[in-house]
């Protein structure tokens, strides 16, 4: 009994431990990312990507934002900008497909780093995937949005 | 209280950034992170290693082992898939750091879990921004079930 509780808490406290040893330096590079807006200049950087993706460039930021900082962030920026009625539905399929199979990849990646995984595979896998779903999604979704309009017309 | 807030207000109109204020945010960040992160892996923990020493750890491993297998992890493994996808990733992490899997297992768990985790909060959050929830699930989970089965082949 005494050895569980020992065993229990002392390796509870070695795992939080590592893991803080990623995530508070983490937590303050993102900071830093967000003051001198990193984000932005990455998302002009990257601005050729959403023709790739098919999708309108007022995508990328929210798809940058969602990338580094996480699905929260990201959907938050997506719901202010599709309230300005930026985006097409298209745009925002699109990029809602993508960073549901894609995000937050900078704390994931180094997390599951810091507990053995192979970092750089688990990263490109991830983004590539993302990408090819992302795509395939975009040259189907003129179909899938128009049978979504006969089906609420149908509906009506 | 309300000098801080005009030196804040004042530090936006300037655009320059404040590196000592900046630092000081993110670590309270990582601090408080860090903290809720403890609430989460400790009682994971307990429940990990009472699994352990009830021998009840070593059955779920026998009978899953033929599932699990098929994206080449060890029948435990499927403890780290259910906190991950019912809880979030820090629980996950916590049940691997607590079994002993080798770098390929760990990798390919990384990447299942990383496609598909957090499943309520989640899939509550896309919700918010009109995607449908059955979309949603089955695109994450068939992803992870997938790159799994992929990757024990490839790797």
């Amino acid at each position: 009994m005494l050895q569980y509780f020992g065993e229990s808490i002392s390796q509870s406290f070695s795992s939080i431990l590592t893991i803080s040893k990623v995530i508070i330096p983490l937590m303050i590079a993102m900071e830093f990312l967000k003051e001198y807006k990193i984000i932005d200049k990455l998302s002009n950087l990257l601005s050729p990507l959403s023709r790739l993706l098919g999708m309108s460039k007022k995508t990328i930021f929210p798809l940058v934002v969602g990338l580094t900082l996480g699905l929260a962030y990201g959907a938050g920026v997506i719901i202010q900008i599709a309230k300005e009625g930026k985006l097409s539905k298209k745009d925002l399929y699109l990029l809602l497909i993508f960073l549901v199979a894609c995000h937050s990849v900078i704390e994931d990646t180094l997390l599951f780093v810091a507990m053995g995984a192979n970092g750089w595979l688990l990263l490109s896998f991830r983004i590539v995937v993302a990408l090819i779903l992302t795509i395939l999604a975009s040259k189907n979704i003129d179909k899938i949005l128009s049978i979504k309009e006969d089906k609420i017309k149908q509906g009506l | 209280m309300v000098e801080n807030n005009l030196d804040k207000s004042n530090n936006i109109n300037d655009k320059k950034v404040d590196i000592k204020l900046t630092f000081i945010k993110g670590l309270k960040k990582g601090l408080s992170t860090t903290l809720f992160l403890a609430k989460i892996i400790i009682p994971v923990y307990f429940f990990i290693t009472l699994l352990k020493y009830t021998g009840i750890l070593s059955w779920i491993s026998t009978y899953l082992a033929p599932i699990m297998g098929i994206f080449g992890l060890p029948g435990d493994a499927a403890i780290a898939l259910v906190f991950g996808n019912f809880v979030n990733i820090y629980a996950a992490l916590a049940v691997i750091s607590g079994l002993s899997l080798t770098s390929k297992e760990i990798t390919i768990l990384a990447v299942m879990l990383s496609f598909s985790h957090s499943l309520f909060m989640e899939t509550a959050v896309a919700k918010k921004t009109g995607l449908s929830v059955m979309v949603v699930l089955s695109l994450r989970i068939g992803l992870a079930l997938i790159s799994g089965i992929v990757l024990n082949v490839v790797l």
